[in-house]
């Protein structure tokens, strides 16, 4: 199972990196995806993303557009070719 | 005496060009807190809605908030409030940088203007000497160049400057009053009626600082928000690193960044002009921040060709860069220059362009009407900086574009491609992929507007708390929350920005702390409330009628073609009657007596 993760604000200035290609053996979860993340970008994502496991206030995940707030958050399933995005805790107006 | 109570007025009678000195008292501070609220209600009290905004009869109030020129985190804000000429509703516009909290510390909390000077004049005050002179030099100027030029004249460097350019002289629908060159009193053609009492300028210096409020109960406050403000991942690290900018991809990938003048909800461009392009690209100098604040999300930007200045914000790259179909980053950033320097608001001059491309596209513009100018065809960066500068100075179909996207859309029998409510051009969300917001822009009470109650921030970005952004069920209870919540940070002269990190009982705190007042929570909510029931009130006696609380039709009819939020329509239909019972208000949109009653109105 393929899936593309792109990086923006602080993750794309910071990594200077604006995407990332992982492949799954098995099933995975959002939950998965970022000890992934974790692990090549030591511990940067869920330092991030995460506060106790929970997601942060102002954090933005999407899986093909949807944010897994209305999926089923942290749990939310991911299928082959999902495109995920990741914002750390970013507003404007 | 007593920490800020009264409010030191500066009446200003352009007509007979006097100047004399007022106190507005205590109750109607306490009832209105300052700014956007208590400018209202004297607008309210003085002039009848029913006047012809460029008129003499209009009135212009420039006010700081209640804690504007305090040390109240990001506390330099004031509000410029009229009878706006675009929507002919309550109109009022703020701004931020430091001429607010140098207006405060002069021991002006606000100024009328009233009449009609018959010669360009500007407002000079310098210490307790306040005098109208002569602006018959600087008509006709950019923002720059008098901004340069007054200053010079006044004799301090120090002083500033808020001021209208060639836009607000010209009567532009939706020219802007911009101080110190770059921060805007934006929307709502404020700087139209500036133009209209040949008014072109206020130049403030203080000699000393006169806001007479409890520094060290004060502090205490703010020390503790400045550390939840920087200890925001939004307040404290999102918005200094990339500003308003970093809205680009996530509204983009949400699927509701408005394109081609709303008729797609994705931009397949926006990586060229996103803020992370703006810094990938080197262009991004530095960042900076207003009086007293600690976010900092300014942006000085310098373009390969030299020209340097501040901006652009994420609404204005979205007007005129995805809105207008253009991808040319250093295109967009000069029409932003330009509207700076001319003075003009940015979201309505793109969003205008917009419209106009897409009359010209469909054929209802004629390749004559512009005599010689560039295709009005989506994807033009020429177009959006020839006719950025033609409609400043009313050339050519510039005197089309300068009457707004409605009047325009109207002319040629298609006022349902202009994308505005209530004459006002919409911002950068496409209300179909956020029902809460839609319901907002239908309500606002200057028209189409994101910061009458933005709600991005709960159904998009997830603050205070994360919503689903197609529920239908509790939002025009949100909506209404957040609307008299931003009613009260406007008057107070802070950021709505702060918002984002703070709360009600965070400004509660803050308010009681640096003046003598003693709000409770719901208090000081119900202030909000009384100040948005008085925008409404103003604007129903103006002749607005709630029949015009509604979108254009594309937004119901035309599913999004595109996107994630592919199919999604708005359903405000569904729930403005809630909202309005949440309001208090009859079912066709009129303030009932008793809420009318509750309120003190």
């Amino acid at each position: 199972m393929k899936v593309k993760v792109k990086l923006y604000s602080l993750f794309r200035l910071n990594l200077k990196t604006s995407e990332v290609n992982y492949e799954f053996e098995n099933t995975a979860t959002i939950e998965d995806l970022i000890k992934r993340l974790d692990d090549d970008f030591s511990g940067y994502f869920s330092a991030k993303l995460l506060n106790s496991s929970e997601i942060k206030t102002g954090s933005i995940i999407l899986v093909n557009g949807e944010n897994i707030f209305h999926i089923d958050k942290l749990k939310t399933k991911l299928n082959d070719q999902d495109i995920v995005t990741l914002f750390p805790p970013s507003a404007g107006g | 005496m007593g920490k800020i109570q009264e409010y030191s007025v500066l009446r200003v009678d352009l007509t007979n060009q006097t100047v004399k000195r007022e106190t507005i008292a205590g109750e109607k501070v306490e009832k209105y807190l300052g700014g956007r609220g208590l400018a209202s209600k004297i607008l309210y009290d003085e002039i009848d809605p029913k006047v012809d905004p460029l008129s003499p009869e209009n009135k212009l109030i420039y006010a700081t908030g209640l804690l504007t020129g305090t040390a109240a985190s990001t506390g330099g804000r004031y509000m410029v409030v009229t009878k706006g000429p675009l929507t002919g509703t309550i109109a009022s516009s703020n701004s931020g940088g430091f001429f607010g909290a140098e207006m405060r510390f002069s021991g002006n909390d606000m100024i009328i203007f009233e009449g009609k000077s018959d010669k360009p004049v500007y407002l000079s005050i310098k210490g307790d000497k306040a005098e109208l002179k002569d602006a018959s030099h600087v008509w006709g100027k950019k923002v720059n160049e008098t901004t340069d030029m007054l200053i010079e004249e006044f004799g301090d460097d120090n002083a500033k400057v808020s001021c209208i350019g060639p836009a607000g002289e010209n009567q532009v629908l939706f020219a802007s009053i911009m101080n110190e060159k770059n921060r805007a009193a934006g929307r709502t053609g404020v700087g139209a009626v500036m133009g209209s009492k040949n008014l072109k300028a206020v130049v403030v210096k203080s000699d000393e600082n006169k806001v007479n409020y409890d520094k060290e109960s004060a502090m205490e406050v703010v020390r503790k928000q400045t550390k939840m403000l920087k200890e925001d991942g939004v307040t404290g690290e999102g918005l200094p690193a990339l500003g308003t900018k970093v809205l680009d991809n996530i509204i983009n990938s949400s699927g509701l960044y408005p394109t081609k003048n709303f008729q797609f909800g994705t931009f397949d461009k926006t990586e060229e002009v996103s803020g992370e392009a703006l810094v990938e690209k080197g262009y991004l100098q530095s960042n900076k921040g207003c009086y007293g604040c600690p976010i900092r999300c300014g942006r000085d930007v310098k373009l390969p060709n030299g020209r340097a200045g501040e901006g652009p914000e994420y609404e204005t790259g979205w007007a005129f860069g995805a809105d207008c179909g253009v991808d040319d980053i250093n295109a967009i950033t000069e029409a932003n220059f330009l509207c700076n320097e001319l003075g003009i608001d940015t979201i309505s001059a793109g969003t205008t362009i917009a419209c106009a491309m897409e009359l010209y596209e469909k054929g209802y513009i004629d390749k004559e009407e512009l005599q010689n100018g560039p295709e009005l065809n989506f994807g033009s960066s020429e177009s959006i900086v020839y006719y950025t500068k033609q409609l400043a100075y009313r050339e050519g179909f510039g005197d089309k574009l300068a009457m707004g996207s409605y009047r325009l859309a109207d002319s040629k029998g298609h006022p349902e491609l202009s994308m505005s409510v209530k004459k006002q051009e919409l911002p950068a969300y496409d209300p179909r992929g956020v029902q809460g917001h839609g319901l907002n822009y239908v309500t606002s009470n200057r028209g189409g507007c994101h910061v009458r109650g933005y709600m991005i921030s709960p159904e998009i970005i997830g603050a205070p708390e994360k919503l689903d952004p197609q529920e239908l069920k509790g939002k025009p209870e949100w909506v209404k929350i957040f609307q008299d919540l931003t009613a009260v940070i406007d008057s107070v002269g802070m950021c709505l920005f702060t918002s984002f990190a703070l709360g009600l009982d965070d400004y509660r705190e803050i308010v009681n702390a640096g003046t003598d007042f003693n709000y409770n929570s719901d208090e000081l909510l119900q202030v909000g409330e009384r100040i948005y029931n008085l925008e409404r009130k103003f604007n129903l006696e103006a002749g607005i009628s709630p029949k015009e609380d509604t979108l254009p039709k594309r937004f119901t009819e035309d599913p999004l073609p595109d996107g994630p939020q592919k199919g999604a329509i708005s359903k405000f239909e569904e729930i403005l009657p809630k909202y309005y019972e949440e309001r208090g208000w009859t079912p066709e949109g009129q303030i009932s007596q008793n809420k009318l009653n509750e309120l003190g109105l």
